[in-house]
């Protein structure tokens, strides 16, 4: 199967229609993935300023790792979830998309990191566990992941203004024109909500 | 609307609006300092709850999450009033939006509240008021305030979904 007839498959699936014809079940699905992605970065956000030196130096990083650990990866599966159905209802468009495909690169990319972390310096943790900073390696790998995710963040914001879903339901015309006077409403020129 | 009308011709919400690029990147911001908060709001709540770091204290939890606490906040805040300068249509006819501001209004006196309390009466916090089952509802339900934030912030794109309570322009 060509990637062209799975994108068009994964969208004409119920679950996609579903989905597209709810008024309510887009924007619940992308509140669920905001709230997963803030808890993603947040998290893992504390262990980089552990690793830094720049926050909860006195703490061993072992033990941050060990609070954060779990909520960040529930979090995770929660933001990977809801981003997998909201790339189903329009699969074509976010698969052509570059800042999707910008983002997608730039999560392998946090991946890695942490895997060559986890085999690299995260094998000596007991070494520097109680030290206020990570050793420079360490330090590396935490910069590397906040400019990742941060990255991953914007990336993702600008898919919702460089995507359009015209299938999406959308409540009732409300006539601007005659609510307000001309010149005030340029940002309803846009189709998709955002 | 008179307010609305106004905003929309200041210069600043006219080089908004001009300048395509400015809208996502204050929401890209926007939402980085939503991850601090909330992550912040989850430390705190944890270790009120016992559930996550149980080696410091309460203070000593506060005092380290409290101030990015405080700092997000106010770049939240900033980077909100640039959104609603900019759009202010979109975002002060929203239901969503009002509503919000009426959960970010609790969830901040609920923290400030709490941090004066805690400063006040650290021993007996530390000591017995922690153990209450008060005060652990109370950690829940503010980490569900800081979700339902986030939750109707998106919403503001969507605000149609309310129906009639919404004014907002069709996006």
């Amino acid at each position: 199967m060509d990637v062209t007839a799975l994108l068009a498959s994964l969208e004409s699936s119920g679950l996609a229609t579903r989905i597209r014809e709810s008024l309510y079940l887009f924007p619940l699905i992308e509140s669920a993935h905001v709230i997963g992605l803030t808890l993603v970065f947040g998290t893992i956000a504390i262990v980089d300023l552990r690793l830094l030196g720049v926050a909860s130096t006195r703490r061993p990083f072992s033990r941050i790792a060990a609070d954060t650990f779990k909520w960040t990866w529930a979090a995770f599966a929660l933001t990977v979830a809801t981003g997998l159905l909201m790339f189903i209802t329009n699969a074509d468009v976010y698969y052509a998309n570059w800042y999707f495909r910008g983002k997608m690169a730039m999560l392998a990319c946090a991946g890695l990191n942490v895997l060559i972390f986890e085999r690299t310096i995260g094998r000596s943790v007991q070494q520097w566990d109680r030290n206020p900073a990570a050793p420079p390696a360490g330090r590396t790998a935490a910069a590397l992941s906040l400019v990742i995710w941060i990255c991953v963040i914007f990336l993702g914001r600008w898919i919702g203004f460089t995507t359009t879903q015209t299938d999406l339901k959308s409540g009732p015309e409300i006539d601007i024109e005659g609510l307000f006077p001309a010149g005030l409403d340029d940002a309803s020129a846009s189709k998709t909500p955002r | 609307m008179f307010v609305i009308e106004w905003l929309s011709q200041t210069p600043l919400s006219l080089a908004i609006q001009t300048n395509r690029w400015v809208v996502p990147t204050v929401q890209s911001i926007h939402i980085v300092a939503i991850g601090v908060v909330v992550a912040s709001v989850l430390m705190i709540d944890l270790r009120v709850l016992g559930w996550a770091g149980r080696d410091q204290t309460l203070a000593e939890t506060v005092a380290r999450f409290g101030p990015w606490l405080t700092w997000s906040l106010v770049v939240l805040l900033v980077t909100g009033i640039l959104m609603v300068v900019g759009e202010p249509a979109r975002e002060l006819l929203a239901f969503s939006f009002w509503l919000k501001m009426s959960l970010v209004a609790i969830g901040t006196v609920i923290a400030t509240a709490f941090r004066i309390a805690l400063r006040r009466h650290e021993r007996r916090w530390e000591e017995s008021i922690v153990d209450r089952r008060g005060t652990k509802s109370l950690a829940v339900a503010t980490l569900l305030i800081w979700i339902g934030i986030i939750i109707l912030g998106r919403l503001i794109a969507y605000d149609h979904i309310w129906g009639a309570w919404s004014m907002a322009p069709k996006a």
